[in-house]
């Protein structure tokens, strides 16, 4: 009885009204609702990418497509650009989090200085998908909408596989239309996905900047805290988790 | 009813700095150098050493070893240390950890779906090969070539 008294009492102080029961703003709540259903979207995009290639016999191989190197091209490097964007993403994401601890102690000089290094790390990054796309779309001739025509030569997209596995060289041997329409599908899945998630970076470094921009006038200085930093520290944190996915998904499995 | 009798002189609150509603994670510091806040520095940097050292067995796992293991096994081994880093970075990066249980709770069980999601469509996927490559009507396959 005096136990069942004491919770009613502790819940009315909870929800009672005068403070937020989760102990979060409503504009941080908010910011996570928005990350859980574009956590959704993204599970889609990349369920949809897992549904096709496990319908499809054969699949290009990551370590052949993602080969190349800026300045070394003829190269076989696999996987070590894409490691680069990685680590990237990663460092930026440190840069992020101090930043948004130097705005719990209302250091200024500190937030705009770790807001300064994410813009920095967040540019590069997209420079790196520039570099990547084009020498993708470029060289290889891989894009949205492309080896549709019948007539296209073999060897256009054999250099996408592992001719080195016994199952690979018999459906080029067999039916090399099925390869080929598996790296349209391969190709359609990483330029929408990867450019999907390169659009939040794009939005992520506009936030950023007129966060920075913020910073330094004093804005939130005046405000008394500065919680937008971290709500959009949220936002860019999710940018990186969705980048250990798509990285998973597309250049390790 | 302690929170009813003060109910108009909170309402600003609500309309404006909306800080002062809540404490913990935003609670106010004010020594950047203090020892509370350099410990916090040290854990986030932990956080990015194991999160590098995570993606470097990764990557060599995916260049040396990917042709030679069970696709299973190695999907197996990727998902798990991909799932060991979102977790760190959810946890200590996002301060998800650091939230009530309540909020932890509201955010992370909508996405159990996915486990769901991933099973059926992914066996759906495997269905439609095994019904391709069997259908001798279909010439072995279905495979469309798009026009």
């Amino acid at each position: 009885m005096s136990q069942a008294t004491a919770t009613t009492a502790q819940e009315q102080s909870l929800w009672g009204g005068g403070r937020s029961p989760f102990n979060v703003s409503y504009g941080k709540m908010m910011m996570w609702f928005f990350l859980l259903s574009d956590a959704l979207t993204f599970g889609a995009f990349l369920i949809s990418y897992g549904t096709t290639r496990f319908f499809s016999a054969v699949w290009p191989d990551a370590n052949t497509v993602f080969k190349s190197f800026p300045f070394a091209e003829g190269r076989n490097l696999p996987l070590l650009f894409v490691s680069l964007m990685t680590f990237i993403l990663i460092m930026s994401s440190v840069t992020m989090v101090l930043a948004v601890h130097c705005g719990h102690y209302g250091d200024k000089k500190g937030v705009a200085k770790w807001l300064l290094w994410t813009i920095i790390g967040g540019i590069a990054f997209l420079g790196c998908q520039a570099w990547e796309w084009t020498h993708l779309a470029g060289e290889c001739g891989g894009l949205w909408g492309q080896f549709v025509d019948v007539a296209t030569p073999v060897k256009e997209y054999q250099q996408f596989f592992n001719m080195g596995d016994a199952h690979v060289a018999n459906v080029f041997a067999t039916d090399p239309l099925v390869a080929m329409q598996s790296t349209h599908n391969f190709f359609n899945y990483f330029f929408t996905i990867t450019g999907f998630h390169g659009g939040h970076v794009t939005s992520g470094v506009v936030f950023n900047i007129l966060m920075l921009v913020n910073t330094v006038n004093g804005v939130y200085e005046r405000r008394g805290h500065y919680e937008m930093v971290e709500k959009i520290g949220l936002y860019w944190h999710f940018v990186d988790l969705v980048w250990v996915f798509v990285f998973t998904c597309f250049y390790l499995l | 009813m302690s929170g009813h009798h003060n109910h108009n002189s909170i309402q600003h609150l609500y309309e404006g700095d909306q800080s002062k509603l809540y404490s913990g994670v935003m609670a106010h510091h004010t020594d950047v150098e203090s020892t509370e806040s350099k410990t916090q520095i040290k854990k986030i940097w932990k956080v990015f050493w194991i999160l590098l050292a995570v993606t470097l067995v990764e990557v060599f796992i995916g260049m040396k070893l990917s042709h030679s293991m069970p696709k299973a096994l190695l999907a197996f081994i990727f998902l798990g240390l991909t799932l060991f880093k979102a977790g760190y970075i959810v946890a200590i990066f996002m301060h998800l950890g650091d939230e009530k249980k309540n909020f932890m709770t509201t955010v992370l069980i909508p996405l159990v779906l996915f486990f769901w999601f991933i099973i059926a469509f992914l066996a759906d996927g495997n269905f439609w090969l095994d019904i391709n490559s069997h259908s001798p009507a279909r010439g072995g396959h279905t495979e469309q070539v798009a026009k």
